[in-house]
């Protein structure tokens, strides 16, 4: 009988903590230790406020790097916005099915000017990488833009 | 005897590391975990502006039941619904929707994700104990056989031989 009553609770206590891993997401990369987070919109406001800034961010997956996982883009909280977090190849996978899971993800703010040539370039490989070469627009990319992404270090997806 | 037992245990792991690595390898050119489709269909244009009047006129047009688990609109004339499995893309003006399915490839998603290590935890640690078994059997598996086909002999050779690549990569590929 006492076995049984320590194997029940054995079973609840491990039922408790699938539960309770299941709320908190899967964890993919470093461990997220930043306690505030910041919106994705204030970022894009005033990016060189945050070049070099280690933030983390919450918003919706809305686009997965289908070759590799190496990166996703992030939703923001104003409309029309997102933000590419982007991974070393390899050391974190997103997977192809996180799309329109929310996400909490760290790491460092990077701002690079491209010039409109490397915009086009990098704007040709995304393109390829989404299969979407056809919607493909180069009168988008007639001057130079401003590449505002964050450079991840570890990021949580919840169910 | 320690070589053929440990290879016998190593054989489950091998064969799926193994091919695993060339699905991996080819990554380029697929995506080894998933199969993405994508089809097009096309509904009557839709004219909501409001968020959720957008939302609920999509799923109308594309009679679908359950709202979806988000939404985002990367433009103006674009939504986004997301369902488990299943993205539309809805260009709002002419009613184009892409249906961008994605599936797991049946086993070589299993065995991409242990290749991988995505579970990490224990699987790093069962990996790494693989990894020393590979090494046992390499170094046990020079001196399985003795004589002139053994490591003194022909072995020496083809050892040696499979040391090329590895020269390959340093002198041209590094």
């Amino acid at each position: 009988m006492t076995f049984i009553k320590t194997a029940l609770a054995a079973a609840a206590l491990v039922a408790l903590s699938t539960t309770n891993m299941q709320a908190q997401g899967k964890a993919y990369g470093k461990q997220l230790t930043l306690k505030e987070k910041t919106p994705i919109s204030a970022i894009l406001k005033n990016p060189h406020a945050f070049h070099g800034k280690r933030v983390q961010v919450e918003g919706t997956i809305v686009e997965v790097c289908e070759e590799r996982g190496c990166w996703i883009k992030i939703a923001s909280d104003q409309p029309f916005e997102t933000i590419r977090f982007k991974v070393d190849d390899g050391v974190i996978v997103f997977p192809l099915d996180a799309k329109g899971k929310k996400a909490l993800a760290e790491g460092v703010v990077t701002v690079n000017m491209l010039t409109k040539e490397q915009a086009m370039k990098q704007a040709i490989e995304m393109h390829k990488e989404r299969g979407t070469m056809a919607k493909f627009d180069s009168t988008k990319y007639m001057k130079d833009v401003m590449d505002v992404q964050i450079k991840g270090e570890g990021a949580r997806v919840l169910e | 005897m320690l070589h053929r037992d440990v290879g016998y245990l190593a054989v489950a792991l091998t064969i799926a590391y193994a091919i695993s690595g060339i699905a991996v390898n080819h990554i380029a050119d697929w995506n080894p975990s998933y199969r993405v489709t994508k089809t097009f269909v096309t509904v009557a244009p839709i004219a909501a502006t409001d968020p959720n009047g957008i939302i609920t006129t999509a799923m109308d047009r594309l009679q679908l039941v359950e709202r979806p688990r988000s939404s985002f609109q990367p433009d103006s004339h674009t939504v986004q619904l997301f369902y488990k499995g299943t993205t539309y893309h809805v260009d709002l003006p002419t009613g184009k929707v892409m249906v961008e399915a994605t599936r797991s490839r049946p086993v070589l998603f299993e065995m991409n994700q242990l290749h991988l290590n995505h579970s990490k935890r224990a699987w790093t640690w069962i990996a790494d104990i693989y990894a020393l078994a590979l090494l046992l059997l390499a170094i046990t598996g020079l001196f399985v056989i003795k004589g002139r086909y053994g490591i003194t002999g022909r072995g020496a050779w083809l050892t040696a031989a499979g040391v090329v690549p590895i020269a390959y990569w340093l002198v041209y590929l590094k």
